[in-house]
């Protein structure tokens, strides 16, 4: 049997020796403490025991607070009152459920009632870690539902155009993310938007903003009626405006729709998302499209040409109230690819700590562009690889439109007004 | 790896000294230090960063966080962010609002 360990309360007048003599006979580890201390001490300082001893003198109530204290650092011990003469006083302690030990102090009663007591105090511990394993399955359950209803805000199923491939590699690092993507028709099917974006931080507080955010960007888009859908682009930047877009306003309203609901509701959290928002005509492979704050997408050429970025043209959504959002513009011909990524593929990191790197990601997407699915592949193996066993740290997402070279290339049609 | 964050006041500067990494689990610690620095009510916080390898997405919450928790008026000011670090405040637009620094 493992020894018994025992708090005694040392007060005036100080524990029988004879209950004393007892207790090291029966090899019971005792540690003394006065009552100040075992209340008002450093809880760091709070020793473990199966057993919390005290006089009967001791008001019941203030063990009780005792033990209290102990129960939130180590798990409550049992408590054993003494009285020599007074034993009125154990009246008082029984009812609070104390137990109870009353001369002579003999080492086989002593031995008896300690024993008794550290199974209970096993019992009780036991009970603890039940329930905390139960506690944990709870909150795994809470989660997993937290992971399922948040997959019902991606895309089911994605709206593909003829004549276009489009991908995606979604892979959360814990159950709920801050990364999303999202698919959809605009203007009568004669659009197609196309979202990755990156909630800040991460955990339940970023899942959350996610649902909010995807909903904000999707619902405004899809609400901004058909006689709006001519935006004058609003580019302080001659040269990347360009003709009026069919697509271009749906895009402006979800962006600076959500970019002011953000600042205007939940500026104080401190939660925003850096997203590239595209819209592309299939018929044309021309791409209009908001880089709020997002890794530059990469455009890659059908001849392997240097991949081009399709920088930023704004500051991440939710960040800055009343902020004006430029329009960037790029064009799809057969053959190319563009990949959309999060930073979670840069900044994956192998188990010594270094990143993937820009550069790598920048190589392992280079060359000829291949189909979508084929760039995809090639990243996410060597994401995994240099991760290795390590843990990931970020969301992981990615996205290829890509326009096979076989299909002939559509008939420019002139934007309708 | 840690962060360790020390706090100190300058005049009217707080100075915020970050030594490590800031992610998702060290900006909880940062984010104390803010709170406790804009309770100084200095003209400027300024948040030293010459020893800070790694930002993630959690570290601008972070500073995003501290403009919130400033008055209005108060510059926020982040100086010796690495290349990297830079990078990942400009291109989020967080340099519009927050002063970058090199020394």
């Amino acid at each position: 049997m493992a020894t018994t360990t025992v708090i005694i309360v040392d007060e005036r007048p100080p524990p029988p020796q004879d209950l004393l003599d007892a207790m090291e006979s029966v090899d019971a580890t005792v540690t003394r403490r006065t009552i100040t201390q075992l209340r008002e001490g450093p809880v760091t300082g709070l020793p473990s025991a199966d057993v919390l001893m005290a006089s009967a003198r001791c008001e019941p109530a203030v063990v009780r607070d005792v033990v209290l204290r102990l129960q939130g650092r180590h798990g409550a011990p049992v408590v054993v009152v003494y009285a020599v003469r007074d034993f009125e006083g154990l009246e008082g302690h029984v009812r609070f459920g104390h137990d109870y030990l009353v001369p002579p102090f003999l080492p086989a009663l002593v031995r008896a009632r300690l024993h008794g007591c550290s199974e209970r105090a096993e019992l009780g511990r036991r009970v603890r870690e039940v329930e905390a394993h139960d506690e944990y399955i709870r909150n795994e359950r809470e989660l997993e539902i937290g992971r399922e209803i948040q997959a019902g805000f991606l895309p089911e199923q994605l709206p593909v155009p003829a004549g276009w491939e489009i991908d995606v590699l979604f892979r959360p690092a814990l159950q709920v993310s801050g990364d999303f993507y999202d698919v959809f028709e605009l203007a009568h099917r004669r659009r197609l938007a196309l979202v990755v974006a990156d909630v800040c931080d991460k955990g339940v507080g970023s899942a959350l903003f996610m649902a909010l955010i995807r909903s904000l960007l999707r619902h405004t888009a899809e609400n901004s009626g058909l006689q709006h859908l001519v935006a004058t682009p609003h580019a302080p930047d001659a040269e990347r405006s360009g003709p009026p877009v069919v697509g271009a306003t749906p895009l402006l309203n979800a962006v600076t729709a959500t970019n002011r609901y953000l600042t205007r509701n939940h500026l104080r959290q401190g939660y925003f998302a850096t997203m590239f928002f595209s819209v592309l005509d299939p018929a044309t492979g021309r791409l209009v499209y908001i880089n709020g704050g997002h890794n530059p997408p990469l455009l890659l050429d059908a001849d392997g040409g240097e991949p081009t970025p399709l920088e930023v043209t704004g500051p991440a959504v939710g960040v800055l109230p009343d902020t004006a959002y430029a329009l960037g513009y790029a064009q799809l011909n057969p053959g190319d690819t563009l990949f959309v990524y999060t930073d979670g593929v840069p900044e994956a990191r192998c188990p010594d700590g270094r990143f993937l790197g820009d550069d790598r990601m920048l190589e392992l997407v280079s060359g000829p562009a291949s189909r979508g699915r084929d760039v995809l592949a090639r990243v996410d193996s060597a994401v995994r690889e240099f991760t290795g066993d390590g843990e990931q740290h970020d969301d992981v997402t990615m996205l290829t439109l890509h326009r096979p070279s076989s299909v002939r290339r559509a008939p420019v049609t002139t934007a309708v007004a | 790896m840690p962060l360790s964050v020390s706090l100190s006041v300058d005049g009217d500067i707080s100075v915020i000294e970050l030594i490590g990494e800031l992610d998702a689990h060290t900006a909880p610690e940062f984010h104390e230090s803010i709170e406790k620095a804009a309770a100084h009510g200095t003209a400027i916080v300024e948040i030293r960063m010459h020893e800070v390898a790694y930002m993630a997405s959690a570290g601008l919450r972070s500073l995003v966080f501290a403009q919130q928790k400033v008055v209005d008026g108060v510059t926020i000011r982040v100086v010796g962010a690495s290349e990297p670090v830079s990078r990942t405040i400009r291109t989020a637009g967080l340099d519009r609002s927050i002063v970058l620094a090199d020394e």
